[in-house]
């Protein structure tokens, strides 16, 4: 065998993908799907919030307490999410003494009222602004869940026999982006009458209820307070007296079950871009192969070539088309990570921690060309035991199944951080070992594991090119044979029938 | 010594006796026909040849070796099922093989586009083989196995599938790979490419050989048939094997056909007649075709107008 001949192959494997539009299409669809994957997620969440309009017939200030209490709770939500901005970033030296820059609080009225006191978040991000270093990304707020407006003239004036209707046909208004989306009515009878109606358009959510219920709750209590001689300060006490919660979390990101997260993304990912490049590029050669017996090339091929040098060819050309696809795809990222800065690379760098080490760095290298072998070998049989493409097809999903089954649920056993027998077990079957331990690499995999899984992947590996190189030989030449276990059996077995 | 030297080749696949203790060897320069109908073990020999298949039993030398990929540069081959990358162009396809076969780039090239120029396909020299006709396609394939000037060039069933104009160019280029030197071996059914260019002939027929030598020779292997009118019974004449009289429109003459026994040459008969004054008006001889020997020694089943 000549590794000339090896080279020419494999170059020749590599340009004909490279010709195929196919190729250029899949190579950008992922870059491009994950370009636009957030831009998506972005609309997708980008969700308006509630209109709600209270109609208070019982004076109005109970429906005055319902829309104070949920804007004091959206405010908490903005200084929690502002109060972790400036944790993930410690920016807390813009203003040491401010609610957003304490640590660990559960934010109550006095917070608020300081935040609001202090100019709320306009203040807040213009503090910031003046040590925020360059590439840390602005601060986003959320929009609120709800926003309230008074009830149009109609329905505020509409009789209470009549009023389901009335809301019902101010909720299927759907053209307008003003009309509520949830009418609550407070009767002019309560608090005898203590029946409150909600109409919506919509499922409501409990937690909307759950809140509505707390405020019309407290109000009837400190009636009922009243009612008991408890008044004024000591009634509202009652109401309020709540324990101070201090809550102590790890920082954004920092937690262990967020953490095995973060640092299995990229092992995760690398197992998943050598699942679809592999199916890829085994599709490919597979092509190619069966063009070579489909078209009466492989006579011609075989007076200049030996089987192997063929074979070891198409393998060879299938691997750098796949390292190809993976350094367009890593650059990708690599530009998306410089490009956004801030926001990619913070979150890149706990990610890439896990696979920085040279020693990672090189099992990686290693599993996923064994792994890229291993599978590929595999498709070139497949290819060259078949006389067009269907019939390819047809011995391909069996084999995809069973490659690829196992493989979906290893990966969801990680990704849930399992680590139990079904993904030691995997871990030491050669067909889905380079998967299991790239996969593994975030949550930890001892070196006498790499090592073991590492001799016996060579080992299983040297043996199935020994075999597939006889099947491939045998089944070169066998057009128009159909290919039955038997014959593949005896294909496998037979090493001199043919050279 | 030759070229190629094959010795009680043998070549069994499960129960299928494919070739059967096949001797025959071809010299340099020498234009060998192999012929034989469907299934008769040529392009097995073939494959043995270029070491696709392993034979057997039985030897086979290759420019004095065992064959192996090593000489590979020094052989021309065309399949009998031909096809090529329908991606590729025809001055790629071309290259390739030549690289394949050991040459380097800017040499495969230069060859491959004057090959191209030879058949009249310069101007496609670039056209994707997918986009060719099937006629300009296997040329393309014959220049991929001329690129390297091979020193045996082995073509199976070539002629198959051309059209007239095409088959003269190819019969050209066996005329001028011989010219050169190199030994031309290339099997074939139908007879009148083999009476036009090869020098010596094998026949076979299911693995067996069952002639090998020139035309002349197997032309020989088949009894000449000889028409003469004489006034004398020629039934007794030495040589004769049989002879059937019929009448002319003179009684006294009469028109013979004759069967003269295998080997015996017609010009000994007619000497015979001429130094024992027996009177011919006519002597015609019919000399067997190469058609009618493999017939004979192949079978009709075997053959092709």
């Amino acid at each position: 065998m000549t590794r000339t001949n090896v080279l020419l192959v494999a170059k020749r494997e590599m340009l004909q993908i490279l010709k195929m539009r196919s190729f250029w299409l899949t190579l950008l669809i992922l870059p491009v799907a994950l370009a636009l994957g957030p831009l998506l997620g972005d609309t997708l969440e980008n969700r308006d919030p509630t209109r709600v309009t209270i109609v208070d017939r019982s004076g109005g200030a109970r429906g005055a307490a319902i829309e104070a209490q949920f804007t004091f709770d959206e405010k908490r939500r903005l200084l929690s999410q502002l109060s972790r901005y400036v944790r993930r970033h410690e920016l807390q030296n813009a203003d040491p003494k401010a609610p957003w820059a304490q640590e660990g609080q559960w934010y109550g009225p006095a917070d608020i009222a300081a935040f609001e006191a202090a100019g709320g978040l306009k203040a807040a991000l213009a503090r910031i602004a003046r040590v925020r270093p360059e590439g840390v990304p602005g601060f986003e707020a959320a929009k609120p869940d709800y926003s309230f407006s008074p009830p149009p003239p109609a329905l505020a004036s509409a009789p209470e026999t009549s009023f389901e209707q009335t809301a019902r046909r101010f909720l299927a208004d759907e053209k307008g982006d003003t009309a509520p989306e949830i009418v609550v009515l407070v009767p002019e009878a309560y608090p005898a009458d203590t029946r409150v109606a909600i109409y919506s358009a919509d499922d409501v959510r409990t937690s909307f209820v759950g809140k509505l219920q707390e405020v019309l709750t407290a109000d009837l209590r400190m009636g009922l307070l009243a009612q008991s001689g408890v008044t004024g300060e000591r009634a509202v006490l009652v109401q309020t007296i709540a324990p101070t919660i201090a809550i102590d979390t790890p920082p954004p990101g920092g937690g262990a079950a967020a953490k095995t997260f973060v640092r299995s993304i990229v092992p995760l990912a690398l197992a998943y871009i050598l699942m679809m490049s592999l199916m890829l590029s085994g599709s490919w050669m597979l092509q190619g192969s069966v063009e070579e017996r489909s078209n009466k090339l492989i006579e011609s091929l075989l007076a200049c070539i030996s089987p192997e040098e063929l074979m070891y060819g198409k393998l060879l050309g299938g691997l750098a088309v796949g390292l190809m696809m993976i350094t367009v795809w890593a650059g990708c990222a690599g530009i998306a990570a410089f490009a956004t800065q801030g926001a990619i690379a913070d979150f890149i760098r706990p990610a890439l921690e896990p696979v920085s080490s040279p020693g990672i760095i090189a099992a990686i290298l290693f599993f996923f060309i064994a792994g890229y072998i291993a599978i590929s070998a595999i498709f070139v049989a497949i290819g060259s035991m078949a006389d067009s493409m269907s019939e390819a097809q047809g011995f391909m999903m069996p084999v995809l199944l069973l490659i690829l089954l196992p493989i979906t649920f290893l990966l969801q056993a990680i990704i849930a951080g399992n680590n139990g027998p079904i993904v030691q077990i995997l871990t030491w079957v050669p067909l889905w070992t380079p998967f299991a331990v790239l996969a593994r690499l975030g949550q930890g995999i001892a070196t006498w594991e790499l090592i073991g899984t590492g001799v016996l992947l060579v080992v299983s590996i040297t043996a199935e090119l020994v075999l597939i190189a006889r099947l491939f030989r045998a089944s070169l030449l066998a057009t128009g044979q159909r290919p039955t276990l038997g014959k593949v059996l005896e294909r496998l077995r037979r090493s001199g029938n043919s050279a | 010594m030759s070229v190629l030297e094959i010795r009680h080749l043998v070549k069994r696949f499960d129960q299928l006796l494919a070739v059967d203790d096949l001797s025959f060897s071809v010299g340099a320069g020498e234009i060998f026909g192999f012929l034989g109908g469907n299934g008769a073990g040529k392009t097995t020999t073939l494959r043995m040849v270029l070491d696709i298949l392993r034979p057997t039993s039985g030897s086979i030398a290759l420019f004095g070796d065992a064959p192996s990929r090593r000489v590979a540069s020094r052989i021309g081959f065309l399949p009998e099922e031909r096809g090529l990358y329908s991606g590729m162009s025809a001055i790629e396809t071309i290259v390739y093989f030549g690289r394949l076969k050991g040459l380097d780039e800017g040499l495969a090239r230069r060859r491959g586009l004057a090959l191209l120029e030879r058949f009249e396909l310069a101007e496609r020299a670039k056209s994707r083989i997918g986009d060719m006709s099937k006629g300009m396609a296997q040329k393309v394939q014959l220049a991929t196995a001329l690129v390297n000037e091979p020193d045996l060039l082995m073509l199976d069933e070539p002629f198959s599938g051309l059209d007239p104009v095409n088959q003269g160019l190819l019969e050209e280029e066996i005329l001028s790979a011989s010219r050169r030197g190199a030994a031309v071996i290339f099997s074939t059914h139908v007879m009148q490419h083999a009476e036009r260019l090869c020098d010596r002939l094998l026949l076979l027929r299911k693995g067996r050989k069952r002639f090998e030598g020139t035309i002349d020779e197997a032309r020989a292997q088949l009894p000449a048939r000889l028409s003469a009118v004489a006034k004398h019974d020629l039934s007794g004449l030495p040589g004769v094997s049989g002879a059937a009289p019929s009448p002319t429109d003179d009684p006294e003459w009469r028109e013979w056909s004759l069967q003269l026994a295998p080997g015996v040459d017609p010009a000994q008969v007619l000497e015979h007649c001429t130094a024992n004054g027996i009177a011919l008006r006519r002597w015609d001889q019919h000399q067997a075709s190469l058609h009618d020997v493999f017939v004979q020694l192949v079978g009709p089943e075997e053959i092709k107008p």
